[in-house]
Parts: C-alpha cells; sequence; structure tokens
C-alpha cells in the first residue's frame, strides 16, 4: 500500500466524476498538442516549400506588393515587367551564382488557374538539382515543346509525346517530358522554354522576375541592396516572404491560442471543483488521517497525487486522441489559415508529445495546490467531532 | 510512573459572541497500565476531555503531559509524531476508509508512520481482533462490530502505550459491546494504558477505574 494506490482507489469511488474530469482535460490538452504541432510543422512545411524554390532573392518590377512574390510561388501574373537590361545588370552584381529570368503567366480553363512558367532550363536544374522527368527536357532553343508538373498531367491525363493546343493561338504543342513528383508547387504547372513563352504570349524581352541564388548565403543582403539600385528592381528576400506569411498565420494562430486558453482555464476550473468538493465531502477522513498520525504534507501529498493522476490522464487521453484524429483537426485548421503550405504538418512530435504531458501534470499541480494545502490544515477534530457542527 | 498528567485544564469553545466552557479546570493523573472509563451525561466534556488529552486540540489553558513531556508550544509536527509514536484512536464512527480492505485499513497508520511491519505483525492484530476470515473484506462488507475490530486493529499497529476510544461501542449492540469491552481487557492485560468514554455503566465497571464528568469537571471516580 502507498500513496499512489490510496489516490486512485479514491479516484475510483467517483468513477462518473472522475471520467468527466478526466475528459475535460483531455479535450483541452488535445487542443494545445494540436495547436503547438501545427505550430511547428506550419513553419518547416513553409520553409521547405521556399527552400524547394531554390531561390534566395528575386527581383521583382518596382511597385510590386511583397503580396505578389508569394504569388510567384504559387503562380499568377503580375502586371508589370522586367526588362532584358534589368537582368543584364543583375548579373553584373559580385557574388551571384545563378540569376535565372523568369516569365510567369497565368490562364484559366473552366475557372480553374493554369500557370505558365518560362524558363531557362539549364539555370532552372541548377536551382532545383531533384528535377526528375519522364520523357525529356526541353532545350531552351526549341520550339513547340512543353512539360508539365506530375499532378497536372494526372488531373489531364497528359502523356509524353502527346500533342496538345496551347497559349491563346491554340498552337500545338508537345509535351516532351513529365516532372516526377517534387511534391511541391511545381508539380502544378506548365513548363515552356523562356522564348517560347515570351512569343506565345507577346511578351518579348520581357520577364516577370529574376529568381537569384547566391554564392554565399551571408551576403544576401549585400547583394539585395546592390540590386534595389537597379531603378525599375525591388528586391524580395526569402525571409520577407516567409515573414509576411507567417505574419498572417500569427492572426489566426493568435486566435486559435485564446480558445485553447479559454478551454484551458475552463478545464482548470472543472478539475479545481471537482477537488474542491472531493475534499469537502472526505473532511472527516482526512481528520480520521492525522489523528491516526498523518502529518499535513501526507494528506496534501495524496490531494496532489490524485489531481495529477487525474490531469495527467487527461493528458494521455489528450494527446491520443489528437494523434488518432489528426487528419480531422488539420483540415479543420486549414480552413482557418490564409496560406496553407501543401503536405502535412501535424506530425508526432516526440518532444511536443512530452511538452503537452508534462504540461498536463503541471496543470495537475497547479490545480492541486489550493485543495492540497486546504485539506492539509484539516483538524484531527473533525473526525472525532464527526459532523457535530 | 503517570503516563498521561494533566492540570488546571480548561476548554473554552467560541460560537459566535457565546462562549461555551466545556472543561472547567480538570486535574487527572493517569498511570502506566491503568484502563480508565470516562462517563457523564452528554455534553458534560468527556469528548473535549479526550481530545485534548490525545493532543488532538489544544486546551484553552492548563497543562498537559506526555510520558513526561509538555505538550503545550510543540510544534505541530512534533505532536504528529508524540500521537503516532504513543497514542491509538478508536472513534464512535469507525471512521474506515471505505476503499480499502480490512487488511489495508489496519496498515493505513504505517503509510504515515513510514514504518516496516512484518506481514506477520499484520497476521498477529487479525488474530487478536478475530478477523483473520475477513481480512479481505471492504468495511462495506462488514457488520458494525467488525468495522469497529478493524479501527481497533489499526489502532494497535503502530504499538501504542494509549488507546483512547470515544464511545467505541456507542454504534453497537450489546452483545457486541461487551465483546470490545473484552478485547480493551486483554489489550490492558498487555500492558497498553485504555482511557474510553461510555455511556454504558456496565461497560464502565469493566474499567478498573471510572472518572465522572459532569459540567466540566471530574465530579468523582470509583
Ligand atoms: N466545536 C465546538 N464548538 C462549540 N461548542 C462545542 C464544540 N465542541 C463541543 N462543544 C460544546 O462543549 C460541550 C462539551 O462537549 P463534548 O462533546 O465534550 O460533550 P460530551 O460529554 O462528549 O457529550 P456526548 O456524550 O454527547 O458526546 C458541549 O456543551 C458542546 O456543545
Ligand atoms: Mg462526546
Amino acid at each position: 500500500m502507498n500513496f499512489v494506490t490510496l489516490a486512485a482507489r479514491n479516484l475510483g469511488r467517483r468513477k462518473g466524476r472522475t471520467a468527466l474530469t478526466v475528459l475535460g482535460v483531455a479535450v483541452a490538452i488535445s487542443l494545445l498538442f494540436s495547436l503547438l504541432s501545427f505550430n511547428s510543422g506550419y513553419e518547416s512545411q513553409l520553409n521547405r516549400e521556399i527552400d524547394s524554390l531554390g531561390v534566395h532573392l528575386l527581383a521583382v518590377p518596382k511597385g510590386c506588393p511583397y503580396e505578389a512574390a508569394s504569388l510567384i510561388m504559387h503562380g499568377g501574373v503580375i502586371p508589370k515587367y522586367l526588362s532584358a537590361q534589368d537582368l543584364a545588370s543583375v548579373r553584373e552584381i559580385d557574388g551571384i551564382k545563378i540569376a535565372s529570368p523568369m516569365l510567369l503567366h497565368q490562364f484559366y480553363v473552366s475557372g480553374s488557374p493554369h500557370v505558365v512558367y518560362g524558363v531557362r532550363i539549364n539555370e532552372t536544374l541548377l536551382l532545383k538539382p531533384w528535377w526528375k522527368v519522364e520523357g525529356r527536357f526541353f532545350s531552351d532553343d526549341e520550339a513547340g515543346v512543353i512539360m508539365v508538373g506530375h499532378s497536372l498531367a494526372e488531373k489531364e491525363n497528359l502523356t509524353v509525346g502527346q500533342k496538345i493546343p496551347f497559349g491563346p493561338q491554340r498552337e500545338e504543342f508537345q509535351i516532351v517530358g513529365i516532372l516526377d513528383r517534387t511534391g511541391e508547387q511545381d508539380d502544378q504547372f506548365h513548363f515552356l522554354p523562356l522564348a517560347e513563352a515570351q512569343r506565345i504570349f507577346r511578351k518579348q524581352d520581357r520577364i516577370t522576375t529574376v529568381a537569384v541564388k547566391v554564392e554565399d548565403v551571408r551576403e544576401i543582403s549585400r547583394i539585395a541592396g546592390e540590386m534595389e539600385k537597379i531603378p525599375s528592381v525591388q528586391v524580395v528576400t526569402m525571409a520577407q516572404i516567409t515573414g509576411t506569411i507567417m505574419n498572417l498565420a500569427a492572426s489566426a494562430r493568435t486566435l486559435l491560442l485564446s480558445v485553447i486558453a479559454v478551454a484551458l482555464v475552463i478545464s482548470a476550473f472543472g478539475i479545481l471543483n471537482t477537488l474542491l468538493m472531493s475534499i469537502n465531502e472526505r473532511a472527516q477522513e482526512f481528520g480520521m488521517m492525522k489523528a491516526i498520525g498523518a502529518s499535513g504534507l501526507d494528506i496534501g501529498r495524496m490531494v496532489m497525487a490524485e489531481t495529477v493522476f487525474l490531469t495527467a490522464a487527461g493528458g494521455l487521453l489528450g494527446v491520443g486522441a489528437s494523434l488518432v484524429g489528426s487528419g480531422l483537426i488539420e483540415s479543420l485548421v486549414k480552413s482557418w489559415l490564409p496560406y496553407a503550405p501543401g503536405g502535412s504538418f501535424l506530425f508526432a512530435d516526440p518532444a511536443l508529445l512530452a511538452f503537452c504531458l508534462l504540461f498536463s501534470v503541471l496543470m495537475g499541480l497547479i490545480c492541486g495546490l489550493y485543495p492540497a494545502v486546504k485539506s492539509s490544515r484539516t483538524s484531527p477534530m473533525e473526525a472525532i467531532r464527526g459532523g457535530m457542527e | 510512573m503517570s503516563i498521561i498528567e494533566a492540570s488546571g485544564l480548561t476548554k473554552v469553545y467560541r460560537r459566535g459572541r457565546e462562549e461555551i466552557y466545556a472543561l472547567k479546570g480538570v486535574n487527572l493523573e493517569v498511570q502506566a497500565g491503568e484502563f480508565i472509563a470516562l462517563v457523564g451525561p452528554s455534553g458534560s466534556g468527556k469528548t473535549a476531555l479526550l481530545n485534548v488529552l490525545g493532543c488532538l486540540d489544544a486546551p484553552t489553558s492548563g497543562m498537559v503531559k506526555i510520558l513526561g513531556t509538555e505538550t503545550r508550544g510543540m510544534k505541530e509536527r512534533d505532536l504528529v509524531s508524540l500521537r503516532r509514536e504513543n497514542m491509538g484512536f478508536v472513534f464512535q464512527r469507525f471512521f474506515l476508509m471505505p476503499t480499502l480492505t480490512a487488511r489495508e485499513n489496519i496498515e493505513l497508520p504505517l503509510l504515515f508512520s513510514r514504518k516496516k511491519v512484518s506481514p506477520g505483525r499484520i497476521e498477529e492484530i487479525l488474530a487478536l481482533v478475530g478477523l483473520q476470515d475477513r481480512a479481505e473484506h471492504l468495511p462495506g462488507q462488514l457488520s458494525g462490530g467488525e468495522m469497529q475490530l478493524v479501527a481497533i486493529g489499526r489502532a494497535l499497529v503502530n504499538d501504542p502505550r494509549i488507546i483512547m476510544a470515544d464511545e467505541p461501542t456507542g454504534n453497537l449492540d450489546s452483545e457486541t459491546a461487551r465483546r470490545i469491552y473484552q478485547l480493551f481487557q486483554e489489550l490492558n492485560e498487555k500492558g497498553i494504558t485504555l482511557l474510553t468514554v461510555t455511556h454504558n455503566p456496565e461497560l464502565a465497571r469493566l474499567a478498573g477505574r471510572t472518572l465522572t464528568l459532569r459540567d466540566g469537571k471530574i465530579v468523582g471516580q470509583g
């Protein structure tokens, strides 16, 4: 016999009440766990996505808002362009490894957007060395050739060698390659040689952006500064893009966090209420224990053990439930967000699991403090007078 | 040697502005190995006296010495260990833990005193109170008399020198009450000092000495 069995038996006395309290804690902890794992998952997923661009800096036309930079990540059209001269100026700057021009265009087929990238293939492959292709990559001087992303090919039943009408003039283009799945936005896009894209969309010598990879990431700010000196160019660093999206996400997160804070407070009061009820019912019992040799500390420890039992059980249940139901929670959370990266970002991070369980124990220690102190002060007289009052 | 010594004990309870004198100057000396019955009408201060002697409650004035030690001014922690080392308590309403078996209830004080006893010792106590075959029963499955026997077993487990009982048979029929008092006599023969409150004059006669309280004072002994 020890304090743990004593506490466990006591909780078994009021099974319904114990179960409800555990459930309350479980809900709060599972919310907490979901938010936190979402949080770390969201950031790492976003960073991965930005890494997958393989780009450190983007030169965009002046006046192009930062939000446009995120359009570049997901496609979209910016109504302003850079010139070949701008590209040349960028290339003059020291410390740039790759400066690759791109033209973006977007058109709609039955309401859904199609994004076209005009690219220089060799430079693009340096930026995205992980690209693999079924069929082949086109070369920059070919005409009438196109490559498509994996998901796009799947969705539209496209195969290598197939000829499709494309562009405003419905010219015939041959699909020379289908990119292997990257798990990123690239899976959704059309790719053309830059010159072909400029020709069919009538944007001779125009580019939407210059994607820059630097030799040494420590030089990013110097290089960005020099690029800013080119009159028509505005520079967007990936850190800025991340920051913009993170800021948007932060407001959604604040909302979620306040919901969770409320849930935690409610469940804490639930626990406190249960405990106070239970120690009031047992005042005589505590008095008896004191009479037979328990110290105040013993009584307090027992109440504490019961509380931590309750909340730790709730924590386990909550974490377990949110692992099982993470898919559901994720789709719920994603619908709240201004920008949700692809891929899953709820995963069982062991550190987070440990944190949530620890948090539930901590919650028990805090909620149990007042009831424990209160019951430790029970006078042994209570038992002997036996409800004379 | 006197195991308990008390002089000039008063106990005043305050209920709002009203002051209730439960004890009005009690002097008492108990020798080791005595069996004392406290009798008297309801409200005469028997429970108040027992609580003060058992260090469960502090007197308003006066002095209590347990085994020669003054209890006044002792720290709560020291009082707890004084009680735990030397005294066992038995209550009218048993106060067993409903979630623990008879055996576990008897063992409960060991949890608080952090004492280890041999399993044989618990068997010995179970045999002494005659509950060997009910050891694994929960209090809800025991009769009132059996519950009180468990409570006595619990009072014995720390090997106290003194047992204090407040109307231990108040809730029991006379046959069972007699059995409890016979057990008290056995314990007394083993050298344990007993102080018990009772309303039953027949049982009081089994004790070695009877103290009669009236209105917060000892008015007679015999
Ligand atoms: N906590 C208290 N507050 C106020 N008055 C109290 C308190 N405890 C006891 N009293 C009063 O003190 C007096 C003595 O009470 P006590 O319980 O000692 O009597 P008793 O002899 O044990 O009576 P009974 O035989 O009914 O148990 C009574 O008048 C009682 O009302
Ligand atoms: Mg009484």
